[in-house]
Protein backbone atom coordinates (compact mmCIF):
# COMPACT_ATOMS: atom_id res chain seq x y z
CA UNK A 1 0.00 0.00 0.00
CA UNK A 2 2.97 2.49 1.11
CA UNK A 3 4.44 1.46 -2.48
CA UNK A 4 1.40 2.57 -4.30
CA UNK A 5 1.44 5.73 -2.44
CA UNK A 6 5.00 6.81 -3.15
CA UNK A 7 4.00 5.34 -6.71
CA UNK A 8 1.26 7.79 -6.98
CA UNK A 9 3.26 10.83 -5.81
CA UNK A 10 5.90 9.86 -8.41
CA UNK A 11 3.87 9.50 -11.34
CA UNK A 12 2.26 13.01 -10.63
CA UNK A 13 5.59 14.97 -9.79
CA UNK A 14 5.91 13.62 -12.98
CA UNK A 15 3.16 14.67 -14.89
CA UNK A 16 2.97 17.93 -13.11
CA UNK A 17 6.83 18.57 -13.89
CA UNK A 18 6.67 20.23 -16.99
CA UNK A 19 3.74 22.14 -16.67
CA UNK A 20 4.85 23.74 -13.28
CA UNK A 21 8.23 24.49 -14.44
CA UNK A 22 7.80 25.71 -18.03
CA UNK A 23 10.63 27.54 -19.02
CA UNK A 24 12.30 25.65 -22.11
CA UNK A 25 14.99 25.13 -19.97
CA UNK A 26 13.63 23.41 -17.83
CA UNK A 27 11.18 21.29 -19.89
CA UNK A 28 14.60 20.44 -22.06
CA UNK A 29 16.25 19.21 -19.05
CA UNK A 30 12.93 17.48 -17.60
CA UNK A 31 12.70 15.85 -21.23
CA UNK A 32 16.54 14.44 -20.68
CA UNK A 33 16.53 13.16 -18.00
CA UNK A 34 13.62 11.23 -18.78
CA UNK A 35 15.38 9.62 -22.00
CA UNK A 36 18.46 8.95 -19.67
CA UNK A 37 16.47 7.31 -17.11
CA UNK A 38 15.33 5.22 -20.32
CA UNK A 39 18.71 4.38 -21.09
CA UNK A 40 19.86 3.71 -18.15
CA UNK A 41 16.93 1.39 -17.20
CA UNK A 42 17.23 -0.78 -19.71
CA UNK A 43 20.96 -1.31 -19.17
CA UNK A 44 20.15 -1.86 -15.80
CA UNK A 45 18.39 -5.56 -16.96
CA UNK A 46 21.54 -6.99 -17.93
CA UNK A 47 23.77 -4.24 -15.91
CA UNK A 48 22.21 -4.60 -12.59
CA UNK A 49 20.20 -7.30 -12.36
CA UNK A 50 22.72 -9.94 -14.34
CA UNK A 51 25.65 -8.09 -12.98
CA UNK A 52 26.82 -7.84 -16.38
CA UNK A 53 28.61 -4.18 -16.74
CA UNK A 54 28.04 -3.75 -20.51
CA UNK A 55 30.48 -0.70 -21.25
CA UNK A 56 29.21 -1.07 -25.08
CA UNK A 57 25.56 -0.39 -25.01
CA UNK A 58 25.59 2.93 -27.04
CA UNK A 59 25.96 0.52 -29.66
CA UNK A 60 22.32 -0.11 -28.89
CA UNK A 61 21.71 3.16 -28.57
CA UNK A 62 23.55 3.85 -31.91
CA UNK A 63 21.45 1.12 -33.80
CA UNK A 64 18.35 2.98 -32.76
CA UNK A 65 19.55 6.86 -33.35
CA UNK A 66 20.37 5.39 -37.16
CA UNK A 67 17.47 3.29 -37.92
CA UNK A 68 15.12 6.53 -37.04
CA UNK A 69 17.12 8.67 -38.69
CA UNK A 70 17.92 6.21 -41.44
CA UNK A 71 14.35 5.89 -42.32
CA UNK A 72 14.07 9.42 -42.82
CA UNK A 73 16.76 10.49 -44.69
CA UNK A 74 16.98 6.98 -46.81
CA UNK A 75 13.84 6.38 -46.83
CA UNK A 76 11.82 9.81 -45.92
CA UNK A 77 9.79 7.19 -43.63
CA UNK A 78 8.76 8.80 -40.24
CA UNK A 79 11.65 8.22 -37.81
CA UNK A 80 9.00 6.37 -35.85
CA UNK A 81 9.25 3.73 -38.74
CA UNK A 82 12.93 3.75 -37.59
CA UNK A 83 12.39 2.03 -34.25
CA UNK A 84 10.98 -1.58 -35.01
CA UNK A 85 13.79 -1.52 -37.35
CA UNK A 86 16.36 -0.15 -34.96
CA UNK A 87 15.10 -2.82 -32.31
CA UNK A 88 15.60 -5.86 -34.62
CA UNK A 89 18.73 -4.62 -35.53
CA UNK A 90 19.91 -4.03 -31.74
CA UNK A 91 18.52 -7.61 -30.82
CA UNK A 92 20.50 -9.56 -33.59
CA UNK A 93 23.45 -7.74 -32.63
CA UNK A 94 23.05 -8.50 -29.08
CA UNK A 95 22.74 -11.85 -30.03
CA UNK A 96 25.59 -11.88 -32.07
CA UNK A 97 28.20 -9.84 -29.50
CA UNK A 98 26.76 -11.99 -26.71
CA UNK A 99 27.18 -15.63 -27.11
CA UNK A 100 30.55 -14.97 -27.63
CA UNK A 101 31.38 -12.40 -24.85
CA UNK A 102 28.70 -13.27 -22.11
CA UNK A 103 30.57 -15.94 -21.53
CA UNK A 104 33.53 -14.15 -20.48
CA UNK A 105 33.38 -13.15 -16.68
CA UNK A 106 33.50 -9.57 -15.16
CA UNK A 107 35.83 -7.27 -16.28
CA UNK A 108 36.84 -9.47 -19.38
CA UNK A 109 33.15 -8.85 -20.43
CA UNK A 110 33.14 -5.14 -20.00
CA UNK A 111 36.35 -5.04 -21.89
CA UNK A 112 34.68 -7.37 -24.77
CA UNK A 113 31.85 -4.76 -25.01
CA UNK A 114 34.36 -1.40 -25.22
CA UNK A 115 36.39 -3.09 -28.09
CA UNK A 116 32.71 -3.50 -29.44
CA UNK A 117 31.64 -0.58 -29.40
CA UNK A 118 34.68 1.35 -30.50
CA UNK A 119 35.11 -0.94 -33.14
CA UNK A 120 31.49 0.08 -34.44
CA UNK A 121 31.68 3.53 -34.17
CA UNK A 122 35.39 3.68 -36.50
CA UNK A 123 33.13 1.32 -39.14
CA UNK A 124 30.13 3.48 -38.95
CA UNK A 125 33.08 7.11 -39.35
CA UNK A 126 34.02 5.06 -42.47
CA UNK A 127 30.80 4.09 -43.89
CA UNK A 128 29.46 6.92 -46.76
CA UNK A 129 25.81 4.76 -46.71
CA UNK A 130 25.45 5.80 -42.75
CA UNK A 131 26.76 9.43 -43.37
CA UNK A 132 29.94 8.41 -42.27
CA UNK A 133 31.63 11.60 -39.89
CA UNK A 134 28.68 13.85 -40.83
CA UNK A 135 25.70 11.20 -39.69
CA UNK A 136 22.10 11.37 -40.79
CA UNK A 137 19.69 14.08 -40.34
CA UNK A 138 16.03 13.88 -39.17
CA UNK A 139 13.46 16.11 -41.24
CA UNK A 140 13.88 19.48 -40.25
CA UNK A 141 10.76 20.86 -40.17
CA UNK A 142 7.88 18.56 -39.66
CA UNK A 143 5.67 17.40 -42.55
CA UNK A 144 2.89 15.92 -40.28
CA UNK A 145 2.96 14.92 -36.73
CA UNK A 146 4.31 11.50 -37.25
CA UNK A 147 7.83 12.78 -38.18
CA UNK A 148 7.66 13.64 -34.07
CA UNK A 149 9.73 16.71 -34.58
CA UNK A 150 8.81 19.53 -32.88
CA UNK A 151 10.46 22.86 -31.36
CA UNK A 152 9.33 22.70 -27.66
CA UNK A 153 10.38 19.69 -25.73
CA UNK A 154 7.49 19.32 -23.79
CA UNK A 155 5.97 16.97 -26.59
CA UNK A 156 9.16 14.89 -26.08
CA UNK A 157 8.86 14.76 -22.34
CA UNK A 158 5.23 13.06 -22.28
CA UNK A 159 6.74 11.20 -25.10
CA UNK A 160 9.90 9.95 -23.07
CA UNK A 161 7.36 9.21 -19.80
CA UNK A 162 5.76 7.34 -21.09
CA UNK A 163 8.48 5.09 -22.66
CA UNK A 164 10.11 5.04 -19.55
CA UNK A 165 6.70 3.92 -17.66
CA UNK A 166 6.96 0.98 -20.62
CA UNK A 167 10.27 0.33 -19.62
CA UNK A 168 9.82 0.23 -15.85
CA UNK A 169 7.13 -2.01 -16.42
CA UNK A 170 9.12 -4.54 -18.53
CA UNK A 171 11.69 -4.57 -15.70
CA UNK A 172 9.32 -5.25 -12.74
CA UNK A 173 7.81 -7.81 -14.45
CA UNK A 174 11.42 -9.29 -15.55
CA UNK A 175 12.82 -9.35 -11.96
CA UNK A 176 9.50 -10.63 -10.65
CA UNK A 177 9.51 -13.63 -13.00
CA UNK A 178 11.50 -16.39 -12.97
CA UNK A 179 14.40 -15.07 -14.83
CA UNK A 180 14.81 -11.57 -12.98
CA UNK A 181 15.02 -14.72 -9.94
CA UNK A 182 17.50 -16.44 -11.77
CA UNK A 183 20.01 -13.22 -12.91
CA UNK A 184 20.34 -12.06 -8.98
CA UNK A 185 21.23 -16.01 -8.48
CA UNK A 186 23.85 -15.95 -11.68
CA UNK A 187 24.69 -12.85 -10.78
CA UNK A 188 25.93 -13.78 -7.17
CA UNK A 189 27.15 -17.29 -7.97
CA UNK A 190 26.62 -18.79 -11.85
CA UNK A 191 27.68 -22.21 -11.17
CA UNK A 192 25.18 -22.67 -7.65
CA UNK A 193 22.65 -20.57 -10.10
CA UNK A 194 23.43 -23.72 -12.76
CA UNK A 195 23.61 -26.52 -10.18
CA UNK A 196 19.71 -25.95 -9.32
CA UNK A 197 18.63 -25.28 -12.95
CA UNK A 198 19.13 -22.15 -13.87
CA UNK A 199 20.07 -22.11 -17.59
CA UNK A 200 23.10 -19.58 -16.92
CA UNK A 201 24.12 -18.73 -20.46
CA UNK A 202 20.83 -18.17 -22.41
CA UNK A 203 19.42 -16.36 -18.95
CA UNK A 204 21.71 -13.89 -19.24
CA UNK A 205 21.67 -13.82 -23.30
CA UNK A 206 18.05 -13.16 -23.20
CA UNK A 207 18.40 -10.11 -20.79
CA UNK A 208 21.20 -9.01 -22.89
CA UNK A 209 18.50 -8.87 -26.02
CA UNK A 210 15.93 -7.54 -23.96
CA UNK A 211 18.03 -5.22 -22.64
CA UNK A 212 19.28 -3.69 -26.47
CA UNK A 213 16.26 -3.34 -27.49
CA UNK A 214 15.41 -1.22 -24.68
CA UNK A 215 18.30 1.10 -25.15
CA UNK A 216 18.25 1.22 -28.99
CA UNK A 217 14.41 2.70 -28.21
CA UNK A 218 16.14 5.31 -26.32
CA UNK A 219 18.77 5.97 -28.95
CA UNK A 220 15.74 6.33 -31.56
CA UNK A 221 14.14 8.83 -29.21
CA UNK A 222 17.67 11.22 -28.32
CA UNK A 223 18.05 11.33 -32.50
CA UNK A 224 14.84 12.43 -32.77
CA UNK A 225 14.46 14.83 -30.43
CA UNK A 226 18.11 15.85 -31.55
CA UNK A 227 16.85 15.93 -35.53
CA UNK A 228 20.08 14.28 -36.16
CA UNK A 229 22.84 11.50 -35.28
CA UNK A 230 26.47 11.24 -35.72
CA UNK A 231 29.06 8.96 -34.58
CA UNK A 232 29.66 11.00 -31.95
CA UNK A 233 26.24 11.62 -30.39
CA UNK A 234 25.28 8.21 -31.46
CA UNK A 235 28.12 5.66 -30.41
CA UNK A 236 30.49 7.93 -28.57
CA UNK A 237 31.51 5.43 -25.98
CA UNK A 238 31.19 8.52 -23.05
CA UNK A 239 27.08 7.85 -23.78
CA UNK A 240 27.62 3.99 -22.52
CA UNK A 241 29.75 5.53 -19.69
CA UNK A 242 27.36 8.27 -18.58
CA UNK A 243 24.60 5.61 -18.76
CA UNK A 244 26.29 3.25 -16.34
CA UNK A 245 26.98 5.61 -13.74
CA UNK A 246 23.76 6.79 -13.52
CA UNK A 247 22.34 3.04 -12.95
CA UNK A 248 24.86 2.55 -10.20
CA UNK A 249 24.92 6.10 -8.56
CA UNK A 250 20.94 5.57 -8.16
CA UNK A 251 21.19 1.61 -7.68
CA UNK A 252 22.26 -1.06 -9.79
CA UNK A 253 19.49 -4.05 -10.10
CA UNK A 254 16.87 -1.56 -8.24
CA UNK A 255 13.88 -0.72 -10.28
CA UNK A 256 14.00 3.15 -9.75
CA UNK A 257 17.97 3.24 -9.22
CA UNK A 258 18.71 4.15 -12.64
CA UNK A 259 15.57 7.25 -12.27
CA UNK A 260 17.19 8.61 -9.41
CA UNK A 261 20.54 8.66 -11.18
CA UNK A 262 19.12 10.05 -14.17
CA UNK A 263 17.56 12.95 -11.90
CA UNK A 264 21.05 13.83 -10.44
CA UNK A 265 23.46 13.78 -12.92
CA UNK A 266 21.32 15.03 -16.24
CA UNK A 267 20.59 18.56 -14.05
CA UNK A 268 24.45 18.34 -12.84
CA UNK A 269 25.89 18.00 -16.55
CA UNK A 270 22.97 20.52 -17.85
CA UNK A 271 23.92 22.91 -15.14
CA UNK A 272 27.41 22.90 -15.00
CA UNK A 273 27.45 23.00 -19.59
CA UNK A 274 25.63 26.07 -19.23
CA UNK A 275 27.23 28.07 -16.74
CA UNK A 276 30.50 27.07 -17.71
CA UNK A 277 29.82 26.69 -21.48
CA UNK A 278 32.18 24.44 -23.32
CA UNK A 279 34.83 24.11 -20.16
CA UNK A 280 32.21 22.54 -18.09
CA UNK A 281 32.27 19.53 -20.51
CA UNK A 282 35.95 19.02 -19.00
CA UNK A 283 34.42 19.31 -15.38
CA UNK A 284 31.82 16.23 -15.79
CA UNK A 285 34.20 14.21 -16.76
CA UNK A 286 36.20 14.71 -13.30
CA UNK A 287 32.39 14.65 -11.68
CA UNK A 288 31.98 11.47 -12.99
CA UNK A 289 35.23 10.11 -12.40
CA UNK A 290 34.72 11.22 -8.67
CA UNK A 291 31.41 9.24 -8.66
CA UNK A 292 33.15 6.08 -9.74
CA UNK A 293 35.68 5.88 -7.10
CA UNK A 294 32.69 7.55 -4.15
CA UNK A 295 30.37 4.53 -5.43
CA UNK A 296 33.15 1.96 -5.54
CA UNK A 297 34.64 2.94 -1.93
CA UNK A 298 31.40 3.61 -0.13
CA UNK A 299 27.70 2.55 -1.32
CA UNK A 300 28.60 0.19 -4.18
CA UNK A 301 24.40 -0.78 -3.71
CA UNK A 302 23.69 3.24 -4.79
CA UNK A 303 21.97 5.89 -3.76
CA UNK A 304 18.37 4.00 -3.44
CA UNK A 305 19.68 0.82 -1.34
CA UNK A 306 20.70 3.13 1.53
CA UNK A 307 17.02 3.52 1.99
CA UNK A 308 15.86 -0.15 1.76
CA UNK A 309 14.20 -1.64 4.05
CA UNK A 310 16.43 -3.37 6.55
CA UNK A 311 15.06 -6.63 6.75
CA UNK A 312 16.01 -8.49 10.27
CA UNK A 313 18.79 -10.28 10.20
CA UNK A 314 19.75 -14.01 11.09
CA UNK A 315 20.06 -13.03 14.96
CA UNK A 316 21.26 -16.28 15.73
CA UNK A 317 23.53 -16.44 12.96
CA UNK A 318 21.39 -19.34 11.76
CA UNK A 319 21.49 -22.17 13.50
CA UNK A 320 18.26 -23.47 12.77
CA UNK A 321 16.16 -25.13 15.17
CA UNK A 322 15.92 -29.03 15.00
CA UNK A 323 13.08 -29.68 12.53
CA UNK B 1 20.29 -48.65 -11.66
CA UNK B 2 19.85 -44.82 -11.32
CA UNK B 3 23.37 -43.13 -11.34
CA UNK B 4 26.23 -44.79 -12.88
CA UNK B 5 29.58 -43.86 -13.52
CA UNK B 6 31.82 -45.93 -15.58
CA UNK B 7 36.09 -45.02 -15.49
CA UNK B 8 35.94 -41.49 -14.76
CA UNK B 9 39.42 -40.25 -14.87
CA UNK B 10 39.70 -36.19 -14.27
CA UNK B 11 43.36 -34.85 -15.46
CA UNK B 12 44.48 -31.30 -14.74
CA UNK B 13 47.04 -30.94 -16.77
CA UNK B 14 48.90 -34.56 -16.32
CA UNK B 15 48.15 -34.65 -12.98
CA UNK B 16 45.22 -37.68 -12.65
CA UNK B 17 42.78 -36.16 -9.93
CA UNK B 18 40.63 -39.15 -10.27
CA UNK B 19 42.15 -42.23 -12.22
CA UNK B 20 39.00 -44.44 -13.59
CA UNK B 21 36.97 -44.66 -10.66
CA UNK B 22 33.72 -46.34 -11.07
CA UNK B 23 30.37 -46.01 -8.80
CA UNK B 24 26.88 -47.40 -9.57
CA UNK B 25 24.32 -46.07 -7.36
CA UNK B 26 20.21 -48.10 -6.85
CA UNK B 27 17.32 -45.94 -5.85
CA UNK B 28 17.48 -46.02 -1.89
CA UNK B 29 21.25 -45.93 -1.44
CA UNK B 30 23.30 -43.58 0.72
CA UNK B 31 27.00 -43.82 -0.99
CA UNK B 32 29.59 -42.48 1.03
CA UNK B 33 32.51 -41.21 -0.66
CA UNK B 34 35.60 -41.36 1.90
CA UNK B 35 39.16 -40.26 1.71
CA UNK B 36 42.16 -38.14 2.78
CA UNK B 37 42.06 -34.31 1.97
CA UNK B 38 43.02 -33.90 -1.63
CA UNK B 39 41.96 -37.71 -2.27
CA UNK B 40 39.74 -36.36 -5.05
CA UNK B 41 36.44 -36.74 -3.66
CA UNK B 42 34.60 -33.30 -5.05
CA UNK B 43 36.55 -33.39 -8.47
CA UNK B 44 34.91 -36.96 -8.93
CA UNK B 45 31.42 -35.60 -7.17
CA UNK B 46 31.91 -32.78 -9.65
CA UNK B 47 32.27 -35.32 -12.68
CA UNK B 48 28.97 -36.62 -11.89
CA UNK B 49 27.22 -33.23 -11.14
CA UNK B 50 28.37 -31.37 -14.84
CA UNK B 51 30.92 -28.69 -13.10
CA UNK B 52 33.89 -30.43 -14.49
CA UNK B 53 34.20 -32.31 -17.97
CA UNK B 54 35.38 -35.83 -17.34
CA UNK B 55 39.25 -36.36 -19.26
CA UNK B 56 37.78 -40.08 -19.87
CA UNK B 57 34.78 -42.13 -18.89
CA UNK B 58 30.52 -41.64 -18.51
CA UNK B 59 28.59 -40.90 -16.19
CA UNK B 60 25.05 -42.50 -17.11
CA UNK B 61 21.85 -41.31 -15.18
CA UNK B 62 18.64 -43.50 -15.50
CA UNK B 63 20.50 -45.56 -18.39
CA UNK B 64 20.58 -42.47 -20.11
CA UNK B 65 24.01 -41.02 -21.00
CA UNK B 66 24.77 -37.80 -19.52
CA UNK B 67 28.37 -36.86 -19.63
CA UNK B 68 27.96 -34.25 -22.27
CA UNK B 69 24.64 -32.57 -20.49
CA UNK B 70 25.44 -29.18 -18.61
CA UNK B 71 25.15 -28.77 -14.80
CA UNK B 72 21.49 -27.44 -15.07
CA UNK B 73 20.12 -29.96 -17.80
CA UNK B 74 21.13 -32.52 -15.39
CA UNK B 75 19.19 -30.74 -12.60
CA UNK B 76 16.42 -30.70 -14.58
CA UNK B 77 16.90 -34.77 -14.88
CA UNK B 78 16.91 -34.84 -10.87
CA UNK B 79 20.64 -34.56 -9.88
CA UNK B 80 21.14 -31.88 -7.12
CA UNK B 81 24.28 -31.03 -5.57
CA UNK B 82 25.32 -29.03 -2.57
CA UNK B 83 28.77 -27.51 -2.58
CA UNK B 84 31.95 -28.21 -0.30
CA UNK B 85 32.15 -23.95 0.54
CA UNK B 86 28.68 -22.85 0.63
CA UNK B 87 27.87 -20.87 -2.64
CA UNK B 88 25.00 -18.81 -1.32
CA UNK B 89 23.01 -16.38 -3.31
CA UNK B 90 24.70 -13.01 -0.82
CA UNK B 91 22.14 -10.62 -2.07
CA UNK B 92 18.83 -12.54 -1.61
CA UNK B 93 16.94 -13.88 1.29
CA UNK B 94 17.02 -17.09 2.40
CA UNK B 95 13.16 -17.55 1.24
CA UNK B 96 14.58 -16.49 -2.34
CA UNK B 97 17.94 -18.82 -2.26
CA UNK B 98 15.50 -21.64 -2.05
CA UNK B 99 12.92 -19.92 -4.35
CA UNK B 100 15.62 -20.34 -6.75
CA UNK B 101 16.26 -23.95 -6.79
CA UNK B 102 11.82 -24.28 -6.61
CA UNK B 103 11.82 -22.23 -10.01
CA UNK B 104 13.15 -25.42 -11.73
CA UNK B 105 9.67 -27.08 -11.25
CA UNK B 106 7.01 -23.93 -11.06
CA UNK B 107 7.13 -21.37 -13.71
CA UNK B 108 6.10 -18.67 -11.80
CA UNK B 109 6.80 -16.60 -8.54
CA UNK B 110 4.20 -17.75 -6.33
CA UNK B 111 3.95 -21.10 -6.63
CA UNK B 112 8.15 -21.13 -6.31
CA UNK B 113 7.25 -19.28 -2.78
CA UNK B 114 4.57 -21.98 -1.58
CA UNK B 115 7.31 -24.77 -2.35
CA UNK B 116 10.36 -22.60 -0.86
CA UNK B 117 8.21 -22.44 2.38
CA UNK B 118 7.29 -25.75 2.70
CA UNK B 119 10.82 -26.83 2.10
CA UNK B 120 12.04 -24.00 4.52
CA UNK B 121 9.34 -25.20 7.07
CA UNK B 122 11.13 -29.09 6.61
CA UNK B 123 14.41 -28.15 7.30
CA UNK B 124 13.66 -26.02 10.46
CA UNK B 125 14.54 -22.80 8.91
CA UNK B 126 11.38 -21.44 8.18
CA UNK B 127 11.93 -18.73 11.03
CA UNK B 128 14.96 -17.46 8.67
CA UNK B 129 12.51 -17.15 5.43
CA UNK B 130 12.82 -13.06 5.28
CA UNK B 131 16.43 -12.79 7.02
CA UNK B 132 18.89 -11.49 3.88
CA UNK B 133 21.22 -15.09 3.32
CA UNK B 134 24.45 -13.08 3.94
CA UNK B 135 23.23 -12.55 7.84
CA UNK B 136 23.52 -16.84 7.98
CA UNK B 137 26.76 -18.34 9.65
CA UNK B 138 28.11 -21.65 8.51
CA UNK B 139 25.73 -23.87 10.23
CA UNK B 140 22.33 -22.03 8.43
CA UNK B 141 24.48 -21.71 4.95
CA UNK B 142 25.42 -25.08 5.03
CA UNK B 143 21.75 -26.25 5.56
CA UNK B 144 20.70 -23.18 3.23
CA UNK B 145 22.55 -25.93 0.28
CA UNK B 146 20.33 -28.65 1.28
CA UNK B 147 17.01 -26.73 1.43
CA UNK B 148 18.08 -24.95 -1.91
CA UNK B 149 18.83 -28.53 -3.44
CA UNK B 150 15.67 -30.32 -2.18
CA UNK B 151 13.25 -27.43 -3.88
CA UNK B 152 14.60 -28.64 -7.16
CA UNK B 153 12.72 -31.48 -5.94
CA UNK B 154 15.79 -34.04 -6.89
CA UNK B 155 15.73 -38.25 -7.53
CA UNK B 156 19.74 -37.89 -6.58
CA UNK B 157 21.13 -35.44 -4.22
CA UNK B 158 25.08 -35.02 -3.60
CA UNK B 159 26.25 -33.78 -0.82
CA UNK B 160 29.96 -32.34 -0.35
CA UNK B 161 31.14 -32.08 3.23
CA UNK B 162 28.03 -30.89 4.14
CA UNK B 163 28.97 -31.32 8.00
CA UNK B 164 32.30 -30.03 7.59
CA UNK B 165 32.59 -27.06 10.02
CA UNK B 166 29.71 -27.78 11.89
CA UNK B 167 30.00 -28.67 15.73
CA UNK B 168 28.65 -32.16 17.36
CA UNK B 169 25.21 -30.71 18.13
CA UNK B 170 24.85 -29.48 14.22
CA UNK B 171 26.59 -32.39 13.00
CA UNK B 172 23.84 -34.32 14.68
CA UNK B 173 21.04 -32.22 13.71
CA UNK B 174 22.35 -32.20 9.94
CA UNK B 175 22.12 -36.07 10.32
CA UNK B 176 18.62 -36.15 11.53
CA UNK B 177 17.64 -34.00 8.49
CA UNK B 178 19.83 -36.28 5.92
CA UNK B 179 17.73 -39.38 7.24
CA UNK B 180 14.48 -37.28 6.83
CA UNK B 181 15.47 -36.98 3.15
CA UNK B 182 16.67 -40.45 2.65
CA UNK B 183 13.36 -41.29 4.27
CA UNK B 184 10.98 -39.27 1.99
CA UNK B 185 12.63 -41.42 -1.38
CA UNK B 186 15.46 -39.35 -1.96
CA UNK B 187 18.91 -41.28 -3.21
CA UNK B 188 21.73 -39.78 -1.78
CA UNK B 189 25.91 -39.45 -2.06
CA UNK B 190 27.89 -37.92 0.85
CA UNK B 191 31.22 -36.98 0.64
CA UNK B 192 32.76 -36.94 4.18
CA UNK B 193 35.57 -37.32 6.21
CA UNK B 194 34.34 -37.11 9.58
CA UNK B 195 33.71 -40.93 9.84
CA UNK B 196 31.16 -40.53 12.15
CA UNK B 197 28.71 -39.36 9.59
CA UNK B 198 29.81 -41.86 6.98
CA UNK B 199 29.03 -44.71 9.98
CA UNK B 200 25.46 -43.47 10.94
CA UNK B 201 24.62 -42.74 7.65
CA UNK B 202 25.90 -44.68 4.50
CA UNK B 203 24.58 -48.15 3.45
CA UNK B 204 27.69 -48.39 1.42
CA UNK B 205 31.19 -46.70 1.00
CA UNK B 206 33.62 -46.08 -1.26
CA UNK B 207 37.14 -44.95 -0.12
CA UNK B 208 39.15 -42.82 -2.28
CA UNK B 209 43.40 -42.64 -2.19
CA UNK B 210 45.07 -40.25 -4.22
CA UNK B 211 42.82 -40.29 -6.74
CA UNK B 212 41.88 -44.05 -7.18
CA UNK B 213 39.66 -46.42 -5.26
CA UNK B 214 41.13 -48.08 -2.47
CA UNK B 215 38.36 -49.57 -0.70
CA UNK B 216 34.40 -50.40 -0.93
CA UNK B 217 31.94 -51.69 1.04
CA UNK B 218 29.89 -51.32 4.48
CA UNK B 219 31.28 -48.98 6.70
CA UNK B 220 32.11 -51.53 8.91
CA UNK B 221 34.64 -53.48 6.35
CA UNK B 222 36.01 -50.37 5.17
CA UNK B 223 37.22 -49.04 8.31
CA UNK B 224 38.17 -52.84 8.80
CA UNK B 225 40.51 -52.31 6.22
CA UNK B 226 43.96 -52.21 6.30
CA UNK B 227 44.52 -49.97 2.78
CA UNK B 228 42.34 -47.61 4.41
CA UNK B 229 44.08 -47.02 7.10
CA UNK B 230 47.03 -46.24 6.06
CA UNK B 231 45.84 -44.00 3.77
CA UNK B 232 44.20 -41.86 6.40
CA UNK B 233 46.76 -42.27 8.95
CA UNK B 234 50.05 -43.30 7.20
CA UNK B 235 51.61 -47.07 7.37
CA UNK B 236 53.23 -46.62 10.43
CA UNK B 237 50.46 -45.34 12.37
CA UNK B 238 48.33 -48.16 10.88
CA UNK B 239 51.08 -50.75 12.19
CA UNK B 240 51.32 -48.63 15.66
CA UNK B 241 47.52 -48.79 15.73
CA UNK B 242 46.57 -52.35 15.21
CA UNK B 243 45.59 -52.89 18.87
CA UNK B 244 42.54 -49.53 18.59
CA UNK B 245 39.54 -49.81 16.67
CA UNK B 246 40.34 -48.22 13.04
CA UNK B 247 36.66 -46.20 14.00
CA UNK B 248 38.54 -44.45 16.75
CA UNK B 249 41.19 -43.62 15.29
CA UNK B 250 39.44 -42.13 12.27
CA UNK B 251 37.58 -39.41 14.84
CA UNK B 252 34.79 -41.57 15.28
CA UNK B 253 32.05 -42.62 18.37
CA UNK B 254 34.41 -43.54 21.06
N1 LIG C 1 40.77 -27.01 -10.70
C1 LIG C 1 41.85 -27.71 -10.30
N2 LIG C 1 43.04 -27.54 -10.94
C2 LIG C 1 44.13 -28.23 -10.55
N3 LIG C 1 44.14 -29.13 -9.55
C3 LIG C 1 43.00 -29.35 -8.89
C4 LIG C 1 41.79 -28.65 -9.23
N4 LIG C 1 40.81 -29.07 -8.40
C5 LIG C 1 41.37 -29.98 -7.59
N5 LIG C 1 42.68 -30.16 -7.88
C6 LIG C 1 43.59 -31.08 -7.22
O1 LIG C 1 43.03 -32.36 -7.32
C7 LIG C 1 43.24 -33.07 -6.12
C8 LIG C 1 41.92 -33.56 -5.58
O2 LIG C 1 41.19 -32.45 -5.08
P1 LIG C 1 39.73 -32.61 -4.50
O3 LIG C 1 38.91 -33.38 -5.45
O4 LIG C 1 39.23 -31.26 -4.12
O5 LIG C 1 39.99 -33.46 -3.19
P2 LIG C 1 39.03 -33.78 -1.97
O6 LIG C 1 37.70 -33.25 -2.23
O7 LIG C 1 39.06 -35.27 -1.87
O8 LIG C 1 39.67 -33.14 -0.76
C9 LIG C 1 43.98 -32.16 -5.18
O9 LIG C 1 45.35 -32.49 -5.24
C10 LIG C 1 43.72 -30.79 -5.74
O10 LIG C 1 44.82 -29.94 -5.48
MG1 LIG D 1 36.55 -31.85 -1.29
Amino acid sequence: MRRLLWLSVLAAVAIAYPLLLSSPFQQRLGALVLLYAIAASAWNIVGGYAGQVSVGHVVFFGCGAYAAMGAYAKFELSPLFGIPGGIVIAVVLAAVIGVPTLRLSGHYFSMATIAVAETMRLIVTNTDYLGAAVGLSGPTVARNIFDLSFISSLPYYYLFLLVLAITLVITWWMANSRMGFYLRAIKDSERAARSLGAPARRTKLYAFMLSAALTSVAGALYAMMFGFVDPESGLGILISVKILIMAALGGAGLLFGPLVGAAILVPLEEISNSVLGGKGAGLTFVVYGAIIVLIARFQPGGILSLFKRRSKPASEAGAPHAP
Amino acid sequence: MLLEARGITKAFGSFKAVDDASVTLEQGDILGLIGPNGAGKSTFFNCLTGDLRTTAGRVLFEGRDITDLAPEQRAQLGLARTFQLPQTFEGMTVLENVMIGAFLRAAHRTEAETKARAVLERVGMIRLADAPARSLGTPGRKRLEIARALATEPKVLLLDEAMAGLNAHEVKLAIDLVRDIHRAGITLVIVEHIMEVIMSLASRVMVFHQGKEIARGSPREVTANPAVIAAYLGTRAAKAAAGHTPIELMGGPT
